[in-house]
């Protein structure tokens, strides 16, 4: 019996350690927007990520990528980034997708900026992250 | 004539598997997953197709919803002398805007009457928060209006610039 638990229990630590996990990064600092009506994510799958700061934490960047860390230097920076991400996903066969946090206090003059950046890069699907609720 | 004693293996000697430490280490596990765990908020998806990235030269068989989001976060319907202030702010916890929510009704009620997806324009004023916008895009998304339009009628982004 024993060596056959082994057997399970290493066989379950490599598929763990090998499996693709597909995370969409979320940095606590954007605090997005409430909407009631929103769907739940269905797939993680094609989603292009990019993080609009309000002005408390725009200090470090405005615009950033999923991790929150990486700063576009400006919108060229952004329209780039996104073909290239769309190229990669594209190769995947999945549709890529804008998945924009924008903090629920920044001005809409950035948002429209990020928008313009993945029309420009030949997304025509952007997906307004939310939250619920606040409390739940 | 010599009994034959039938000889038993002492306990000791069958192999066994002891349980105790398997559920010793599955219980520490649980409890540094316990303690390691933040329960986190999902996010959630408010996603609109917006046609300005793929334009197409037919022209629509319906006539557009226009919505106006001012500096100041009022909401108002239509543009030019037909314009009508429908909401000033947001109300209750659910973030609703009442006359928003009724016009729109209407209109996508119209619209499936005459087996024409909604089509909505939002001009958003440079300086207002991505918050209202948001809870127009949450009225729309209530009313599956997923076709939108933002317009800029308008280049004040480069004058705030």
């Amino acid at each position: 019996m024993s060596p056959m638990i082994d057997m399970v229990f290493l066989l379950l630590i490599f598929f763990i350690v090998n499996a693709t996990l597909i995370v969409v990064e979320m940095d606590k600092k954007v605090q997005v927007p409430i909407a009631r009506y929103s769907k739940n994510q269905e797939t993680k799958m094609g989603r292009i990520v990019v993080n609009v700061y309000s002005d408390e934490h725009a200090g470090e960047g405005r615009f950033r990528m999923a991790d929150g860390k990486k700063v576009f230097a400006d919108d060229e920076d952004m329209v780039d980034f996104i073909k290239k991400e769309k190229e990669r996903w594209d190769g995947k066969g999945q549709k890529a997708r804008l998945h924009l946090r924008a903090d629920g206090k920044v001005h809409f003059t950035y948002v429209r900026r990020v928008i313009r950046a993945a029309a420009a890069a030949g997304i025509n699907e952007v997906i307004f992250v939310s939250l619920w609720s606040r409390n739940n | 004539m010599a009994r034959h004693r039938r000889v038993t293996p002492p306990e000791e000697d069958k192999p066994k598997l002891s349980i105790a430490p398997l559920i010793d280490v599955c219980f520490l596990l649980l409890i540094y997953f316990l303690v390691t765990t933040t329960i986190k908020q999902k996010e959630r998806d408010n996603s609109m197709a917006l046609p300005s990235a793929a334009p197409s030269e037919a022209q629509p068989d319906i006539q557009p919803f226009f919505i106006k989001i001012s500096d100041e976060g009022h909401i108002y319907a239509n543009v030019g002398a037909a314009e009508e202030l429908l909401d000033t702010e947001a109300q209750g916890a659910e973030r609703t805007l009442p006359r928003l929510d009724q016009r729109l009704e209407i209109y996508a009620a119209a619209a499936k009457a005459g087996n024409n997806k909604p089509l909505v324009q939002v001009y958003v004023e440079a300086e207002a928060e991505q918050q209202v916008v948001s809870d127009v895009l949450n009225h729309l998304a209530k009313h599956n209006v997923s076709t939108v339009t933002f317009t800029d009628l308008v280049a004040q982004d480069e004058q705030h610039k």
